[in-house]
């Protein structure tokens, strides 16, 4: 496993080869796509495909879009999509194209090594990892992934922008990080929790030639930056639609859950079963839950905060409000860069069964209920418990893993011994 | 005693006098129509006018006065309100009476032209109107609220003539209750708007068995102002009843109304068959029952005419072939119309009793088919033929389906085409698609859909509102199809028949008059209903919402737990570090209090 | 959370558990199958109830009968005189008949093509619209002009044609009444359901003239028997093993036996004594049934579109003549039109033991779930025990990863080679389509010699395929592990998915796919390698098929026509189930079995 060093060749072959079967998916299944553009695990109210056809379509009418309960999405999607040309061709061709961009942002967070060695800790493992390649690789071919590609669900834009938000800030550009993340935060709200983060991993990776800036400066000026992309993307958003309307339509559903479609998440029954009075508050207190993990890893993490941002992907894609498999998908695909912490973890195997088992159980399920009526809705919110509760033990190895992994730095003999906590 | 005696005969004289002083204001007519398959359409119709000056006087003559007064109270210029039941068999029966424009779909339909400056203030007195109304109706209009509320831009134009100047702050709300169930306390509250109040004339007729039994019915109610040329404004209210009575099922006498097989020597049976012989009987009784006489029908006689309806208007009306006979109580005289089709009955004033018996024509003996031409006035085809249904299955996505046939060999028609569908039923309007029967899709020059007006739905604010003007060519059939999806709603917004289902109202189809003139001023040359349908949602297991508020916070609380142990705590191997025990906890304890006590110890001395 | 599992973590330390995991899945598959054969007891198995209070089934007085003789019996003259006549002249009689009563009547045009055989044909169907009703829901009244045994149903029919002439003399119906003839009982009924739901595909089955509201419910009348008969049998298993609402076959039962007085038999049990081996055979042979997942009759192509439906056939030799059957409808028919909602109350995954007896999916779920169990039980055992040096029995901190291959903490290293393991069983699964795909696209006449052949092969292959991963890639006792582990893995987790959806079948293919389990490599004993293979290949899916075949004296062929067809018409999905779950595993473990790893060599090779 030459780690870095990877020709130019292989990537591009990589890209061609994942291009070529993401296109062959959608050209010879002509049905797949639809299919599992319907799918609840792929599209949610906020992400759906179909909604944001209908929202163009409104668009084009000079319907207001958020005038309905129908399309919750960004504002900016409307011209880009008004803009593509109308045959599906182009639609899966962009599609793919994001699907790139995102593993090639991807492999570029390998290949710095961050990961491994950041700039306040050296991981005494960091020889034993994966080469960008492996890590784009298991990105690209992931199920999960390409579901979601195919599925054309819009989250794969906010991927693509946190991956970019990420691998700017290892290469040192803060600038360009910050907008991206205010890219990604603008189109799915929940990426400006990363930005705690972020910002550290900006300022350990500040390029040597640059002036070091003292942290509460490049903080600030970083703080500014998103605040005013978004005040410029919110400024167009408001241009193009006429009102404010839309923030109430995308920001507040988000916030209010007041569409309850069935997701994987474990906020939809939540919140259908939930006495109106008590609504209001479990709604705070879901979203407190949500944010209270950003402070407490990035100060307990200080030392690697690309592991704080990876942990929070983690948890995101377990407790958002409209959580789907394209947030899993991006989890996995940060977790291969620990491979160096892989063996000080203790649940792989338990944690890769409930995920399998639940990707087949949960589809089976939703049948059941959905469709031949002969199950309830007990069955599909059962399996999203497993799923969440597989996830978190998922992330809570991991953060075990790298902890324990920065715990024998000052510990070395204690290598391979068995340890507790107290 | 003497005193009540008199005042009977003054209210008696009264009685009688009235009707010569404006027996243009009042009349009342029933229209019998016999229908193929032995089925007979009874259309009652009242009309009765105010003029403006008297009803702005709060001087109501035989105009309601509880409903006039809802009226000014809430500004209304116009009202139209429906209950109908039933669905109408537009390929055996043919066009609907009065043109489709007395009647609604299933349920409880109301519109009306409120006067008020703002939205909100329309609004404000729409609340106020079908409180008012589900008060005087036994009906639960009040549950239109603003989720069942719309405001058609296309499909409605006030029938009255209202002068120009006040149409400009003249607002239009349309409310449809497609899950109300007409039944009789609907009735009799309608009867009691009569100025007979159902004690004389035709009205009498009307019994709740008879009348909620039928296949289809609808009752209507219009009140519109009219300007006869020349003439004061009036304000005219018209009552109407359509019903279409099974001639066979009313037949049967209200004792015994079960319908037991007959027994087998009044089997009518089709003799010519080869194996007919006393214990096999191939059935032959289909569209025969067109014998029938009033009392038969409606299970009493007439009971005279009202005294305050206007003479010139004959009171009865069939519409048979002249060659059939018909047979009625003297006092009554018929006349036969020129259109051979149709006569009416003068019945005189003290006639006690009216009854009409059509007797079985005389040439029954032949098949079923000869005998059906002859019996009835054969229908006249409706201008289109609407059906709508759902595709797909399961509670997740679905489709609606309307299927349109313009039957006339040689005319186009266009229409507009409305559906109000609750929020819920979240429609994807992208995936909106018309095409003709046979052909790939409607053709560029001349699009099948000529004009969308479209509101979507807000959750749990407003629901959709969807107006398509179509234009479909001479005889040919069009699938107008839609997409949407079942939103899942939170556990109390499901009523407590959750698994039935969901009402949707029935879709509005109004065809444009092409060339509105003064024979036929309406700006709608016919309306039609298609069924209402059943929408089933996705439901929740509603017996726990305990415990799934319990098992998520479980999941939560795992799952912050884990983390926060991980992060809080400290590593050591296993073998090091102080053993948790007991006497550990204690010799802690001890440790840290006892320092304490020292350092008092130190101060104090 | 971690902490929960902290107390298993201590134990896969101890050695001792190592040994344990065989005998644990030997005892979840005796437990399975045990507890199945305890179901029939009085203690484990309830007294059917009817549930839905709106039904009040034989709360009503029926009235067919008296002079409605006379008329079936002229509809029976005429069904007769159409006898030996073509679809399409019988369906002109037949719709002259009901547009003479006054009922809207439509046909539908449908064209199956399967194992180059065309099932083609014209369904009939008429509307009676519920007076005072409006379209919103509708129930079904099913006769197929020939029944499953392809016996004429004539007295089905006449009767259908005489409940509608009688049904329309009401005026309490609340939903339509839909009354469907259809040419056979399997392709007919699926072509006309799948068509009233969209669902169908308009270049073989036509869509439907005119259409009414939500069904509700069916019953098929299959009523073959000429003269007077004694009880009914209710015929209620769906495609793909789904079953109708309990509370429909109570319905029909309280209704025959209590209020008719006449018998009801299930599962072709003509005479049942409430006693433990009859219920026994009748609950195996619904299992048997539900696992086949075969069509039973034209009802079963409702039940996937949540339609509940029912066959009723009357058998034996009685006093009940066609009025009583008649009344039976009839009686069901009130109940169903009783209905506020759609039937959801009471149970859909049940085994019936008796007309009056039956066992919930909570008690007999657990059976299948152990015998799933014991797979997923042995793969984590392998899975632990391949992370450890052989021939070291102190207790070695293991870990692993999903994907790259993993190291301890501690010398010596042992680490799994993940990347061969997966492969074969990726291959494995990949090459399942082979099978899956020819028996459903070789036309007719070529099913049987490519059977024989692929039958060969089979027997051919674990041997070819453990040469070249023995002579190419010389895997060690690990990576067997390893690969016995993940198709141990996959197999469990498919029957557990795959018990929910069809419990009989996840059990038949567990028990039959339990050796497996204890399939090792025997570099030593040829006599036991051979031992395993015989015993392997005995339970091999196409030994297994061509037993069942000889077992039910029908040829290979039929078996497969019968498959094929089921797949391309309702969708049975019991092939995919055979061919892309049972066969990859049974491949895997036989190449295991087979397998020569080198005694003592530890793997070296980093990914």
């Amino acid at each position: 496993m030459d780690g870095g060093k990877v020709t130019l060749g292989r990537t591009a072959g990589l890209y061609l080869g994942a291009a070529v079967l993401r296109l062959a998916l959608f050209t010879l299944f002509p049905g797949l796509a639809d299919l599992l553009t319907g799918r609840v695990e792929i599209s949610t109210p906020v992400t759906s495909f179909k909604r944001l056809q209908e929202g163009l379509f409104l668009y084009d009418h000079n319907v207001s879009p958020y005038d309905g309960g129908v399309y919750h999405q960004a504002p900016l999607f409307l011209p880009l999509f008004s803009l593509l040309p109308s045959l599906p061709i182009f639609t899966y061709l962009l599609y793919i194209a994001v699907d790139i961009l995102s593993a090639g942002a991807l492999l570029k967070i390998a290949d710095s090594g961050e990961a491994g060695s950041s700039a306040l800790f050296t991981s005494p493992r960091r020889e034993k990892r994966w080469s960008g390649f492996v890590i784009a690789a298991v990105f690209l071919f992931n199920p999960f992934t390409i579901a979601t590609c195919i599925g054309r669900s819009t989250s794969v834009f906010t991927t693509c922008a946190i991956l970019h938000a990420i691998s700017r800030a290892v290469a040192g550009a803060p600038f360009s990080a910050m907008v991206a993340l205010s890219f990604a935060a603008y189109l799915s709200m929940y990426p400006l929790l990363l930005l705690p983060p972020l910002l550290l991993l900006c300022y350990d990776r500040q390029l040597p030639e640059r002036a070091i800036k003292p942290g509460m400066r490049s903080a600030a000026t970083n703080i500014l930056v998103v605040v005013g992309v978004l005040a410029a993307l919110f400024q167009m958003s408001y241009l193009m639609t006429g009102s404010w309307e839309f923030l109430p339509s995308t920001y507040g559903v988000q916030l209010t859950l007041s569409d309850l479609t069935p997701n994987i998440g474990l906020w939809w029954y939540f919140f259908i079963e939930m006495f109106d009075s008590f609504r209001s508050f479990f709604l705070a207190v879901f979203w407190l839950h949500l944010s209270c993990y950003v402070g407490g890893l990035t100060i307990r993490l200080r030392r690697q905060p690309l592991v704080v941002l990876t942990l929070l992907l983690g948890i995101f894609s377990i407790f958002k409000p409209y959580p789907s498999i394209s947030d899993a998908s991006l989890f996995l695909a940060m977790v291969p860069l620990y491979r160096h912490v892989f063996p000080l973890m203790r649940y792989t195997f338990v944690i890769a069964a409930v995920i399998m088992y639940t990707t087949f159980l949960g589809p089976a399920f939703y049948h059941l209920w959905i469709y031949a009526g002969s199950g309830n809705a007990n069955f599909f919110y059962a399996i999203t418990l497993v799923w969440g509760l597989g996830q978190s033990l998922l992330v809570c190895d991991l953060t075990f893993a790298v902890l324990r992994d920065e715990w024998e730095v000052e510990r070395p003999e204690m290598a391979g011994k068995d340890i507790r906590q107290i | 005693m003497r005193q009540l005696l008199s005042l009977l005969l003054l209210s008696l004289v009264a009685l009688f006098f009235a009707p010569r002083a404006s027996a243009a204001d009042y009349h009342e007519q029933l229209v019998l129509r016999p229908l193929p398959l032995s089925a007979l359409l009874a259309s009652f119709n009242f009309r009765s006018n105010t003029t403006l000056s008297a009803f702005e006087a709060h001087n109501f003559r035989f105009f309601p006065r509880s409903l006039g007064q809802i009226l000014q109270h809430a500004g209304t210029r116009e009202l139209h309100l429906r209950f109908s039941l039933g669905r109408w068999d537009a390929e055996s029966w043919g066009a609907r009476p009065w043109d489709g424009a007395r009647e609604g779909g299933t349920g409880v339909e109301l519109w009306a032209w409120l006067e008020a400056d703002t939205d909100e203030e329309a609004d404000r007195k729409w609340r106020t109107l079908t409180n008012a109304l589900s008060g005087l109706f036994c009906a639960s209009l009040n549950f239109i609220d603003g989720t069942r509320t719309t405001r058609p831009v296309m499909s409605f134009q006030p029938e009255g003539n209202h002068p120009n100047s006040a149409m400009t702050n003249v607002h239009l709300l349309y409310g449809v209750l497609p899950h109300e169930v007409v039944c009789t306390e609907n009735l009799t509250p309608f009867l009691k708007l009569l100025p007979c109040k159902g004690k004389a004339g035709i009205a009498t007729l009307l019994d709740g068995h008879k009348l909620f039994d039928a296949s289809w019915q609808s009752m209507a109610i219009d009140v519109r102002p009219v300007c006869p040329p020349g003439g004061e404004c009036v304000l005219e209210m018209e009552q109407t009843i359509d019903m279409v009575l099974d001639i066979e099922r009313s037949k049967r006498p209200r004792g015994n109304p079960i319908p037991r097989p007959p027994p087998a020597h009044e089997l009518k049976c089709d003799t010519a068959k080869p194996y007919h012989s006393g214990d096999t009987c191939f059935p032959a009784d289909y569209n025969a029952n067109q014998d029938w006489s009033l009392s038969q029908i409606f299970g009493k006689t007439m009971k005279g005419t009202c005294p305050l309806t206007d003479p010139n208007v004959p009171p009865v009306c069939l519409q048979v072939p002249n060659s059939r006979g018909v047979y009625i109580t003297e006092g009554a005289t018929e006349k036969k119309n020129l259109d051979l089709v149709s006569r009416c009955y003068e019945i005189a004033p003290d006639t006690p009793e009216f009854e009409m018996v059509l007797p079985r024509p005389e040439s029954s003996e032949e098949s079923g088919q000869a005998v059906a031409v002859q019996e009835v006035v054969k229908p006249e085809t409706p201008l289109l033929y609407a059906e709508r249904s759902f595709t797909g299955h399961g509670q997740e996505h679905g489709g609606v389906q309307t299927i349109l046939r313009n039957p006339s060999p040689d005319t186009k028609v266009e229409f507009i085409y409305m559906e109000t569908l609750p929020w819920f039923m979240r429609i994807y309007l992208h995936t909106i698609e018309a095409r003709i029967e046979g052909q790939a899709g409607s053709s560029k020059q001349d699009p099948l859909i000529q004009e969308v007006y479209y509101r979507p739905a807000v959750d749990r604010a407003r629901g959709t509102q969807l107006e398509v003007r179509m234009r479909i060519p001479p005889a040919s059939t069009v699938f107008l199809t839609y997409d949407f999806e079942k939103s899942i709603l939170r556990y109390t917004e499901y009523p407590p028949d959750a698994n039935r289902g969901f009402d949707v109202a029935a879709a509005v189809i109004t065809i444009l008059n092409p060339n509105p003139n003064a024979t036929s001023p309406r700006f709608a040359a016919y309306n039609l209903r298609t069924t209402s349908l059943l929408c089933s949602l996705p439901t929740p297991d509603f017996s726990m919402p305990y415990n799934v508020i319990i098992f998520t916070s479980t999941a939560i609380a795992l799952a912050f737990g884990g983390m926060f142990n991980i992060i809080v705590r400290r590593f050591v191997a296993a073998d090091e570090g102080p053993e948790m025990t007991l006497t550990a906890i204690k010799e802690r304890l001890r440790k840290r209090f006892g320092g304490l006590l020292q350092k008092y110890r130190g101060k104090g001395g | 959370m971690p902490r929960l599992l902290s107390g298993a973590l201590r134990l896969r330390r101890d050695p001792r558990m190592l040994k344990l995991p065989p005998y644990l899945s030997l005892l979840c598959i005796l437990v399975g199958v045990v507890w199945l054969f305890l179901l029939p007891l009085d203690e484990y198995s309830r007294r059917t109830y009817i549930s839905e209070n709106a039904l009040l089934p034989g709360q009503v007085h029926t009235y067919f009968g008296g002079s409605d003789q006379n008329v079936f019996r002229a509809y029976k003259h005429e069904v007769n005189s159409l006898v030996g006549k073509s679809n399409v002249e019988i369906n002109d009689k037949l719709e002259s008949i009901v547009k003479g009563l006054g009922l809207k009547a439509g046909r539908q045009n449908f064209t199956y093509r399967s194992a180059g055989r065309v099932y083609s044909g014209e369904n009939l169907y008429a509307i009676l619209q519920a007076p005072r009703g409006d379209a919103t829901e509708a129930i079904v009244l099913v006769a197929a002009w020939e029944n499953a045994k392809e016996e004429l149903n004539r007295n089905g029919v006449a009767l259908v044609l005489t409940l509608a002439r009688y049904f329309k003399r009401w005026s309490l119906w609340s939903k339509d009444i839909i009354f469907l003839v259809t040419p056979d009982s399997i392709a007919g009924p699926q072509a006309w359901v799948d068509a009233y739901h969209d669902a169908h595909d308009s270049a073989r089955v036509d869509s439907l003239p005119l259409k009414s509201g939500a069904l509700q419910g069916a019953i098929a009348i299959d009523y073959a028997k000429e003269g007077r008969f004694e009880s009914v049998h209710i015929v209620y298993d769906g495609v793909n093993g789904q079953l109708p609402n309990l509370d429909l076959i109570n319905s029909v039962v309280s209704i025959a036996g209590g209020q008719m007085g006449m018998g009801v038999a299930i599962q072709e049990m003509w005479g049942h004594n409430d006693q433990y081996p009859d219920r026994l055979r009748t609950m195996l042979r619904g299992m048997l049934k539900q696992g086949l997942g075969l069509a039973s009759g034209p009802h079963s192509s409702f039940i996937p579109y949540h339609v509940d439906a029912v066959t009723l056939q009357p058998f034996g030799d009685g006093w009940q003549d066609e009025m009583a059957m008649g009344r039976v409808v009839e009686g069901t028919f009130r109940s169903l039109n009783n209905l506020l909602e759609h039937l959801h109350q009471s149970f859909f995954f049940y085994l019936l033991m008796q007309r009056e007896r039956f066992v919930s999916i909570g008690t007999y779920l657990p059976s299948a779930m152990l015998v799933a169990a014991n797979f997923t039980i042995m793969a984590i055992a392998l899975w632990v025990k391949s992370g450890q040096p052989e021939g070291e029995a102190e207790p070695v901190k293991m870990e692993a990863d999903g994907i790259g291959s993993g190291e301890t903490t501690r010398a010596p290293a042992v680490e799994r080679d993940l990347f061969l393991p997966l492969g074969v069983v990726t291959i494995c699964q990949f090459l399942a389509v082979i099978p899956f795909y020819l028996f459903n696209h070789a036309p007719d006449s070529m099913l049987t010699p490519a059977f024989t052949i692929f039958a060969v092969i089979n027997t051919a292959l674990p041997h070819s395929l453990s040469h070249l991963l023995t002579t190419y890639y010389t895997p060690s006792a690990q990576q067997y592990q390893l690969i016995k582990s993940f198709s141990l893995l996959l197999l469990g987790m498919f029957l557990s998915s795959l018990a929910t959806l069809n419990f009989s079948l996840a059990f038949l293919v567990g028990l039959l796919t339990s050796p497996l389990t204890f399939m090792r490599p025997w570099p030593q004993s040829p006599a036991m390698r051979t031992a395993c293979t015989v015993l392997l290949n005995a339970v091999s899916p196409t030994a297994v098929l061509v037993a069942a075949a000889f077992a039910w004296h029908l040829d290979i062929n039929t078996v497969l026509r019968e498959a094929a067809f089921a797949w391309d018409v309702c969708g049975m999905y019991t092939p995919v189930v055979v061919w892309c779950v049972w066969w990859p595993a049974w491949l895997a473990g036989s190449v295991t079995v087979l397998g020569r790893p080198e005694v003592g060599k530890t793997k070296q090779k980093t990914t």
